[in-house]
């Protein structure tokens, strides 16, 4: 019986991609992607052709992880067949519009998930030593050089996809490979290929951040993007500090940044303020920054005492309090209409406001902001990786998994834990003194509870305590309301359910902390937290 | 002088209504250490079912409150109860062993979505999905109000005032004196040890969460009846000022709840009414109470030592 499970999972992947090659839809009505046609897999038919030759492949060649894998690359075709399908047949009027193409496409999908899920129990190899393999060094090299590439061809590709269904489609194709990858470890053995070639790879990130704007031709939309990415990604990461690292939930952060962005504004010569300072743009910074780390030591001394869960509520008051007194000290804050024509920044003879020529490229006002951002946000990141790695970070870890034994071992926790709490509100009024000139205005609607709630999100969606997962949270989090026009009315209700199913099957976030995961998942550590967390 | 009456009248009034859903954070607070942000939202749930039914009705009962009445309480309390045992099941139950951080944050989701599903779905007598703007409620207890010697109190009000007292008394007597509220106690107390004595302590999470939550729907009701309308935002704010109320009379403390919803709804009204300017700032009180009550008496007025419970 289970003899035959091998030809039918194969005849199933040569069904998929037969059908990913044939019509979807019986007639023509403007379903994105030529779906009419045959011979090519147009639109969303790329992605179940790509998986389902995956999980073919994985039926004959051994490798550790190879069923759960195969099994994840299968049902992914599945759903994305099956989304098409039901989005065919509703906008076309009718099961009628789905043609064969889909049908087999759906039937080859399910057989080959089947054979995965009731095949060989694991792999003859009982252990992976993938993660171990080293190639020599060009090839890791080429290696990093195309993942980076094809990193950057994905956030082109979600950028530049225009439809809903077939945004989504995508969406789902990058979930369902990265899972099948993550079985065969292929993520552990990229992550080591990093770690070897550290350098080489900061660098070439670094100089595909730099070169970014010169390839823009001189329009500044995606520019006027990714800044606004930067300055959000670097708020999430300050904000990893005190949620990730040091275990505190923080519901007002965005209070922080806005005390940042309201320091800017009255300080940075805006037209429209009652006081006319004109100070130097970095000491603003850096008086906006204070500012809001005096706030968080203020808010933080009386409550962190406590049991952690009443800073959670204390924060989320301090964000009120600050957005209605921005809204009622009129003569502070100018009230609801906040302070607008916050200038252009000015560093000695250089505009940023201006067009400038640079190599002979032409580079638009906001590339200025772009580059700004850009080192703002490396300023975070090593912030934030030199916190993590030092006596200080190893502290905040410790008060996060057991604060009793942390103060056994001779933390000052509550010292410890207001340092955190400081330098995540230093970080986001760096980050929102920079906005005030970003946004050309400060207005006491931009801080509100929710906006504290997506910077939540995008950490924990991401990753507690990573950086990376910071960074992909917030670009998640800009991009996909963007994309998600169809379902904008639902966003807020999709966080909400995205928060809880997070938290219920994958709390280390989209891009773990190997600390964490090890902790969450391993068997021995699964165990230790379980004792640990009982009253 | 008569002002003052008549503010303290009215701070009592709302008081009762904090108190009420304050009840709901203190008993869950008190047996699992959980601030259930999504309590607020279970009262809001409770004040749309309530509504849901009564614009269903017919004619001849919509007009008769003294029948009305106890069907919309009835279905308040049916609705929210239930959301609250689905949400206990589905969403905390499986998060009891994890660290302290997840189920606060998985409470925040569900305190977005219930909001959500209300602002989207809630099916408006004309057919329409979806509560996006404040719906009428009726005031279901009329007639003239009552006059204390120059201080006036609407029927409703002392509707409200009566019945909260009501419930407040009854919880205490359950708690204290039948079983159920013997297990509770000792749940509260020391969990793995109730569990030793032969409680079953799932059960014991299970009832205080449909109390609480029963007591939250009744709540959402009197809301209703007294501001005439609702909408799908009453449970944030009012569930952060019923926190506040526990936090003030001792969070894990009955009696304390319901004394921290008076103080603070007279903290608020007297605020509101002598401070100058005291309305724009109208919702700031409660956390201005909040943070003046850790930083001076964390264990709140009833209270026992918190600080070292970590």
């Amino acid at each position: 019986m289970k003899r035959a499970l091998r030809p039918l999972g194969l005849a199933g992947a040569v069904a998929a991609v037969v059908g990913c090659l044939t019509p979807w839809a019986t007639f023509f009505f403007g379903y994105p992607g030529k779906v009419t046609l045959s011979g090519f897999p147009g639109g969303a038919r790329l992605y179940p052709l790509i998986l389902a030759v995956a999980a073919g492949v994985l039926l004959l060649v051994d490798v550790h992880g190879r069923r759960r894998s195969g099994l994840m690359a299968a049902l992914g075709g599945l759903a994305i067949a099956g989304y098409n399908a039901v989005a065919i047949a509703k906008d076309g009027g009718g099961l009628g519009a789905v043609a064969f193409g889909a049908w087999l496409t759906l039937a080859g999908t399910a057989l080959l998930a089947a054979a995965h899920s009731f095949g060989k129990e694991e792999s003859a190899i009982a252990h992976s030593r993938f993660p171990n393999v080293k190639a020599p060094a060009p090839v890791e090299l080429l290696i990093i050089a195309g993942s980076l590439a094809a990193l950057l061809y994905v956030v082109v590709l979600s950028l530049k996809i225009e439809e809903s269904t077939r945004f989504v489609s995508f969406v789902a194709f990058l979930g369902f490979a990265a899972s099948a990858l993550q079985r065969v470890d292929a993520f552990e053995w990229l992550q080591s290929v990093f770690d070897r070639h550290r350098q080489v790879t900061l660098g070439a990130a670094a100089i595909a951040a730099i070169a970014f704007p010169f390839t823009q031709a001189g329009s500044s939309y995606w520019l006027r993007v990714f800044a606004s990415i930067g300055v959000f990604a670097a708020a999430a990461i300050g904000l990893n500090i005190v949620v990730g690292l040091a275990g505190l939930l923080d519901l007002g952060y965005i209070a922080f940044f806005g005390v940042g962005a309201y320091t800017g504004a009255l300080l940075g010569s805006a037209a429209r303020t009652t006081y006319d300072t004109h100070w130097p743009f970095l000491l603003v910074v850096l008086i906006g920054a204070t500012v809001a780390a005096v706030f968080g030591v203020v808010i933080g001394a009386p409550t962190l005492r406590l049991r952690g869960d009443y800073l959670a509520i204390v924060t989320l008051g301090f964000g009120e309090i600050f957005r209605i007194s921005a809204f009622n000290l009129d003569w502070l804050t100018r009230g609801p209409n906040g302070i607008a024509g916050v200038p252009d920044l000015g560093l000695g003879q250089f505009n940023f406001g201006e067009t400038h020529q640079v190599f002979g490229v032409t580079l638009p006002g906001f590339a200025n902001y772009y580059f700004v951002e850009l080192v703002l946000l490396a300023a975070v990141i090593l912030m934030f990786t030199r916190l993590n790695d030092s006596r200080i970070g190893r502290a905040w870890v410790a008060i996060r998994e057991d604060e009793t034994a942390a103060a056994a071992m001779g933390i000052n926790t509550v010292r410890m834990k207001l340092l955190a709490f400081a330098m995540g509100a230093f970080i986001a009024g760096a980050a929102g003194t920079v906005n005030a000139h970003v946004a050309a205005s400060a207005a006491p609607d931009s801080f509100t509870f929710l906006e504290s709630i997506l910077l939540l999100a995008a950490v924990v969606l991401g990753g507690m305590g990573t950086v990376p997962g910071a960074l992909l949270g917030s670009a998640a989090l800009f991009v996909l309301p963007e994309k998600l026009r169809a379902f904008q009315d639902k966003r807020l209700l999709l966080f909400g359910l995205a928060l809880i199913l997070m938290m219920r099957f994958r709390p280390e976030g989209i891009v773990p902390s190997r600390r964490r995961q090890r902790e969450l998942h391993d068997e021995d550590g699964a165990d230790a937290m379980g004792t640990v967390a009982a009253p | 002088m008569t002002q003052f009456l008549q503010q303290m009248v009215n701070g009592i009034v709302l008081g009762a209504t904090y108190g009420l859903i304050a009840l709901g954070y203190t008993m869950v607070y008190g047996i699992i250490q959980l601030i259930n942000f999504a309590h607020g939202e279970i009262f809001m749930v409770g004040a749309f079912a309530g509504l849901f039914t009564f614009a269903r009705l017919p004619t001849a009962l919509q007009t008769r409150p003294l029948l009305a009445l106890p069907l919309v309480i009835v279905s308040a309390v049916v609705v929210s109860v239930t959301t609250s045992l689905l949400v206990e099941r589905l969403a905390y139950r499986p998060l009891r062993r994890a660290s302290r951080l997840a189920p606060l944050i998985t409470a925040i989701g569900v305190s977005i979505a219930l909001q959500e599903l209300v602002r989207l779905f809630y099916p408006l007598p004309d057919g329409r999905l979806g509560a996006k703007s404040p719906v009428s409620f009726p005031r279901l207890v009329n007639g003239p109000p009552v006059d204390l010697g120059g201080v006036t109190i609407a029927r409703v009000s002392l509707f409200v005032v009566a019945v909260a007292i009501v419930l407040m008394l009854g919880l205490q007597a359950f708690v204290r004196t039948t079983r159920t509220g013997k297990a509770m106690r000792a749940t509260a107390q020391d969990p793995d040890t109730a569990k030793l004595m032969g409680i079953d302590t799932d059960k014991i999470i299970v009832i205080t969460f449909a109390i609480g939550a029963a007591l939250a729907g009744i709540a959402g009701v009197m809301q209703g009846m007294r501001f005439v309308q609702i909408d799908f935002r009453i449970g944030f704010i009012a569930g952060l000022k019923a926190f506040t109320a526990a936090v003030l009379g001792g969070i894990g403390n009955i009696t304390g709840a319901v004394l921290g919803g008076f103080v603070l709804g007279i903290v608020e009204v007297m605020a509101t009414q002598y401070v100058p300017k005291g309305s724009q700032w109208k919702d700031v009180w409660a956390f201005v109470v909040l943070i003046a009550v850790l930083v001076f008496r964390p264990s709140g007025l009833l209270g026992e030592r918190v600080a070292t419970r970590a």
